[in-house]
């Protein structure tokens, strides 16, 4: 070692230097932003909560073909089917596991007729896992409450497909 | 105070005495707990803006209210006992910890005068108080039951006796200086060091190093980065607390943090002229001694966050080789140096 | 034997076998629609075109085209994926985009089939076609757009239903599949041409969107709702059995099931039995295992116990009962719940002995008292590809339609004894005479039958022509494990303590002891029972049976039992332990040991040989032959009463009901 290694090693000169770069960053703009009050953009790909959407006329697109059950690696879809009155195929049960899903929209891509997207909204947080079993009521009302949004990132993406 | 229940209210002198000494108590320590959840706040926010992140600021305005906000959670959280655990000690250890912290601030003086036991030798009861800290955390791992508690308080019992060697005889270059091991006589030595008009002994090239040393020190005491190899929360498991929660848990964290501010008040005092402005110069004794310790206090504990963002996490034996081998030695050197330097100063050779 | 070369491979194929088959014996998979082994050939899919030298020019479809000598057949040509290619875009223009929502979905041929050999996309541009639904009875569901017209349910139902019903109406692009005035097929096969539809055209209407194939979980087994012992699958999701598919068993049942087969599933999930019950005061209440079986042990039997076995058990089952009762210093035994009382000295008499493969071989069959079609459907299509191969078929009973000409000889068992000269010249002269009695001869014409096997020599070299067809799939297995008393039902009566295991047809006034009902359906048994344990039905238990002709197969459980109950055999374990007669057996394992020890013929699953011999019966016959045992098909068992399915196909299909359709 050197004498200017000595002097630097007692003055500590490394740790003063890595202070003072500290420091400055210490007065640096702010690389995150304000979360709750403030959001990034969002891709029109984002893979949020769930929803189930409706045909313009109010019927519900789900057509219960399972196919999103099959393709969910986390199984966290469960469907039960029969004939509806008026005979055409629907759900009679279409529950999603919130604490299972991980969020990989394979659900969405193996949909046939759009029924099953995930949404924009990624803060969902709930007091009890219960809540985070989804039925088939929630992710209608889900889709009924963000169906501009859905349909707004759908078209956007549509292109792309 | 005393002689306010004495006389204005009437009261025995004992009486008067205990009272006043619970009021006094009360006032150091409600403040305290007051100072400790804003310097946790604190603490996050220095951390957040060096890495550039916002930190809190949901809870409150600027998320002022989110320690708050944490200690009602904790407060309302269920305490889980393990059913390995010894209970009593398990319980007992949180409970030592903290009022080992909470104790130590009774031979602060926070101006001149203003202390709640101005004893002879206070800088010899805080480091006998402190040293009791560790049974807190001895108890805590070995009470869990649990392997990785047992192996965090191993870990930070070792720690903490390494460095209060080191700290012992840094201190003792205080004392040698300023002739007394009371905390007011120490602040008032430093008064117009060397005669450069600037107050703490930190001003004196000889007892430069020492403060250096000393601040390096309690953080090492305080297990703080670099030196929190007891809880190195990224790497390993949480630390000797593993297994407590709710109140339990959190009187470890409060005790914790009032061990650092006491820390910063000691680096203030001991070394930086505690109550006394910085310079020695009478329009700044209008401002009153408290503040300027406040102040004090305030930019030490800003340099521990400072040095938690800047500084990488000590390996352990680093840690250790550091403690007994680096700091050791050259503090006994400082406290020959000290006394040989002090020798001649008021003796002179020859005599 | 022609020898000719598969894309270079050289293969040997029987006289008579086509390019396809001559494909398959050299491992190349062709495609098909149309083509199935079973069924005559139409070769109007062409979807199994191959290039063929010497030849024209053209790809040939090789399911019409005999093999030949020195012929040479390329697969992989690119002339044959070109066509192949062309002939799958031509059925995709009017087959509808809607796999989604489609019931053949994950196991449509079509699918399957596009993916491995059709374009990535399609050129068609124009309207599609669309097809009106056609009706076609309780049991199939149609969606016609999506029919490719291959007609395999049309020769399924002509050729092995024997119904002609299904025909196509209409030509070129408007062909249209329907049934015969859109009403209802009125054949108990009908069934299988949801299996043999290689598109979603005719899907099954009970099992509708019902589940996907993928997520079904399947246990081989064997049915019970005759005594033919059809091997099935059964396709489970959870505690319940969606769907029964027939599996490949040529000696038994081919790839056919039955109707009742297939849908009598859907009562196994209504009016199940499941907790015990004890009737107090006069009505049975809800009570817990311990206490049905403490009400059990406190009946003062003295020895008298007797056990009467239904039509569905198990062997196991039957094993046990007979155990307890034994143990209990008892040997009553009964499996004929109808109280018919024939002789059982000899299995072999009381046997199917020609197999029912051998029935194709018959070129003279006289059915004595029997509703073949009912009884055992999957016989009966035996029978009828018997006369394809010009067999004469007479028969002895009131006359009913067996969807093949029969020549009916009355109802008079005595004609037995005195054949008309015709039918005993046919018989005389035919290499391979059959005689079938059915349940309703068997209890005065019996002996009259078997004195048949000598005036008709029947029984010959490598030949045995006398058979019985039995309606329950317990009966063999009854029978070879001792479940047959001297007077019939009439010896167990008496009896202090009785258990009916599943037995639902008994008449129960008869028994005045403690009744203790062993079973899985609240049917009349757990109505007129003391004490109702509840049981596992043949879907949620391993099981052994033996078919009508002694063919020892073995079932694995697909589901478990509902609720509190049990597997029977270990119900009857536990009781033993109570009634202080402790059973030698633990598990299934141990208990089936125990019981190939009394029966060594159990433990090998196939054919029982019983060897031949007939026992000492008055051989002289008199009496006629009012009626059929079964009057209702589909309502045989206490599964089939509780299946809705059945009970609408009881109702339209036997009691002509008509039923308005869901506007679709």
């Amino acid at each position: 070692m050197s004498v200017a290694q000595y002097v630097k090693a007692f003055t500590l000169w490394e740790f003063v230097k890595a202070h003072a770069k500290t420091l400055r960053y210490f007065f640096r703009a702010k690389a995150t932003i304000n979360y709750p009050y403030e959001r990034m953009p969002q891709s029109p790909r984002f893979r949020g909560e769930h929803a189930l959407r409706r045909y313009p006329n109010g019927e519900e697109r789900c057509i219960a073909c399972k196919l999103c059950e099959a393709v969910c690696p986390a199984q966290a879809i469960t469907i039960e089917a029969e004939p509806r009155d008026d005979g055409s195929r629907r759900t009679t049960r279409y529950d999603i596991d919130m604490t299972k899903c991980i969020y990989c929209g394979l659900c969405q891509e193996a949909c046939p007729v759009d029924a099953i997207v995930e949404g924009p909204n990624m803060d969902f947080s709930t007091e009890t896992r219960e809540e985070l079993i989804y039925d088939k009521a929630k992710l209608l009302d889900n889709g009924d409450r963000w169906e501009r949004v859905l349909a707004a990132n759908l078209a956007a993406d549509a292109p792309y497909r | 105070m005393t002689e306010f229940f004495n006389t204005t209210v009437g009261l025995g002198y004992e009486w008067s005495w205990f009272l006043a000494t619970i009021v006094g108590i009360l006032v150091i320590a409600l403040p305290l707990m007051l100072a400790v959840a804003m310097i946790i706040y604190a603490d996050r926010k220095i951390w957040a803006a060096m890495a550039m992140r916002r930190g809190p600021n949901v809870v409150g305005p600027f998320g002022l209210l989110q320690s708050f906000a944490d200690g009602l959670k904790v407060f309302l959280q269920e305490t889980i006992i393990p059913t390995a655990a010894n209970k009593g000690l398990f319980l007992l250890a949180p409970i030592i910890t903290f009022t080992v912290a909470l104790i130590v601030w009774a031979v602060v003086p926070f101006q001149a005068g203003v202390v709640l036991a101005d004893i002879n030798v206070g800088l010899l009861y805080i480091l006998a108080a402190s040293s009791l800290g560790v049974y807190g955390v001895i108890l805590a791992g070995w009470a869990s039951n649990s392997k990785y508690p047992f192996y965090s308080a191993l870990r930070a019992a070792a720690q903490m006796v390494s460095y209060e060697v080191a700290i012992g005889f840094t201190l003792i270059s205080v004392v040698l200086w300023a002739g007394t091991f009371n905390l007011s006589g120490i602040v008032l030595g430093q008064q117009n060091v060397m005669g450069i008009h600037l107050n703490g002994f930190g001003f004196n090239p000889l007892l430069f190093p020492m403060a250096v040393l000393f601040l390096i020190s309690s953080l090492a005491e305080t297990q703080r980065p670099p030196f929190d190899l007891t809880e190195a929360e990224s790497e390993l498991v949480a630390g000797y607390q593993t297994e407590y929660s709710s109140m339990s848990f959190a009187l470890f964290w409060l005790g914790e943090y009032a061990n650092v501010i006491l820390m910063c008040v000691l680096n203030a005092t001991l070394f930086w002229g505690g109550w006394l402005p910085p310079v020695d110069w009478a329009p700044l004794y209008a401002v009153p001694g408290i503040l300027w310790l406040f102040a004090k206090m305030l930019l030490f504990f800003f340099v521990f966050g400072w040095i938690k963002a800047t500084v990488p996490r000590y390996r352990y034996d680093q840690l250790m080789r550091l403690g007994w081998k680096v700091f050791l030695p050259l503090s006994l050197f400082w406290v020959f140096l000290v006394s040989g330097v002090l020798m001649w100063m008021r003796v002179g050779f020859g005599s | 034997m022609p020898k000719l070369k598969v894309d270079g491979i050289e293969v040997e194929v029987p006289q008579g076998a086509t390019v396809l088959q001559a494909c398959e014996a050299a491992g190349k998979e062709i495609p098909r629609f149309c083509y199935h082994e079973r069924l005559s050939i139409a070769g109007n899919c062409r979807m199994c075109l191959v290039e063929v030298k010497p030849g024209p020019p053209k790809p040939q479809a090789s399911c019409a085209l005999p093999a030949a000598d020195n012929q040479e057949v390329f697969t992989t040509t690119p002339m044959v994926k070109n066509a192949r290619e062309g002939i799958m875009e031509f059925l995709l223009i009017n087959h509808p985009l809607d796999c989604p929502i489609c019931d053949q979905g994950g196991e449509c041929d079509l699918q399957d089939q596009s993916v491995a050999y059709g374009r990535g996309q399609s050129r068609y541009a124009e309207n599609k076609r669309a097809v009106t639904e056609k009706y076609m009875g309780p049991i199939v569901k149609t969606i016609m757009t999506r029919c490719i017209q291959c007609t395999r349910c049309i020769r399924f139902a002509e050729e092995v239903a024997g119904v002609e019903e299904i025909g196509a109406i209409y030509r070129g692009e408007n062909m249209q599949i329907t049934s015969y005035l859109e009403e209802a097929v009125t054949s108990e096969l009908s069934g299988n041409v949801v299996d043999l539809c290689p598109v979603g055209a005719l899907t099954s209407k009970p099992y509708q969107y019902e589940a996907r194939p993928w997520e079904l979980r399947r246990t081989l087994t064997i049915d019970v709702m005759d005594a033919v012992g059809t091997n099935i699958r059964l396709d489970s999701r959870g505690r319940q059995v969606l769907r029964c598919v027939p599996r490949i068993n040529e000696d038994v049942n081919e790839e056919w099931a039955s109707d009742k087969t297939r849908h009598a599933i859907d009562g196994l999930v209504r009016r199940r039995l499941d907790k015990p019950y004890v009737r107090v005061n006069g009505k049975l209440l809800p009570a817990t295992w311990d206490e049905a079986f403490a009400a059990i042990a406190a009946v003062d039997h003295g020895g008298s116990v007797a056990a009467v076995a239904g039509d569905l058990v198990d062997c196991e089952t039957m094993y046990a009962a007979k155990a307890l009762v034994r143990s209990l210093g008892s040997s009553l035994l009964e499996g004929r719940q109808t109280g018919m009382a024939y002789d059982t000295s000899s299995l072999a008499a009381v046997n199917f002995n020609t197999t029912i493969a051998g029935t194709e071989e018959a070129d003279a069959i006289l059915l004595v008292g029997t509703n073949l079609r009912w009884e055992a459907p999957l016989v009966n299509t035996r029978v009828r590809k018997a006369i394809k191969r010009g067999a004469k078929v007479f028969a002895v009973g009131p006359e009913t339609e067996l969807t093949y000409k029969v020549e009916w000889l009355g109802h008079d068992l005595s004609v037995l004894g005195d054949l008309p000269d015709t039918v005993a010249k046919i018989f005389a002269d035919a290499g391979k005479p059959m005689v079938i009695v059915g349940g309703a001869a068997l209890k005065d014409g019996h002996g009259a039958a078997l004195k048949l096997v000598e005036t008709l020599n029947l029984v010959r070299n490598g030949w045995n022509g006398f058979n019985v067809v039995h309606m329950a799939a317990a009966r063999m297995g009854g029978l070879m494990l001792g479940y047959a008393a001297k007077g019939g039902i009439a010896d167990l009566t008496h009896a202090k303590l009785t258990f009916f295991l599943g037995a639902d047809e008994v008449d129960y006034s008869r028994f005045g002891g403690f009744k203790v009902y062993v079973g899985h359906h609240g049917d009349a048994g757990a109505a007129h029972a003391d004490v109702v344990l509840p049981g596992a039905s043949y879907a949620e238990k391993s099981g052994t049976w033996v078919n009508l002709e002694g063919r020892v197969q073995r079932g694995e459980r697909a589901v478990f039992p509902p609720g509190d109950a049990r597997e029977d055999w270990s119900i009857f374990r536990a009781l033993s332990d109570v009634m202080g007669a402790r059973l030698p057996f633990d598990s299934l394992a141990g208990l089936r040991e125990e019981m190939y020890g009394e029966v060594p013929a159990l433990r090998h699953e196939g054919l029982v040989s019983f060897g031949w011999s007939v026992p000492a019966i008055d051989g002289s016959a008199s009496g006629t032959i009012g009626g059929y045992p079964i009057k209702d098909f589909y309502l045989t068992n206490a599964i089939c009463r509780a299946s809705p399915t059945m009970q609408r196909c009881s109702a339209e299909l036997v009691h002509g009901e008509t039923f308005a359709e869901a506007a679709e």
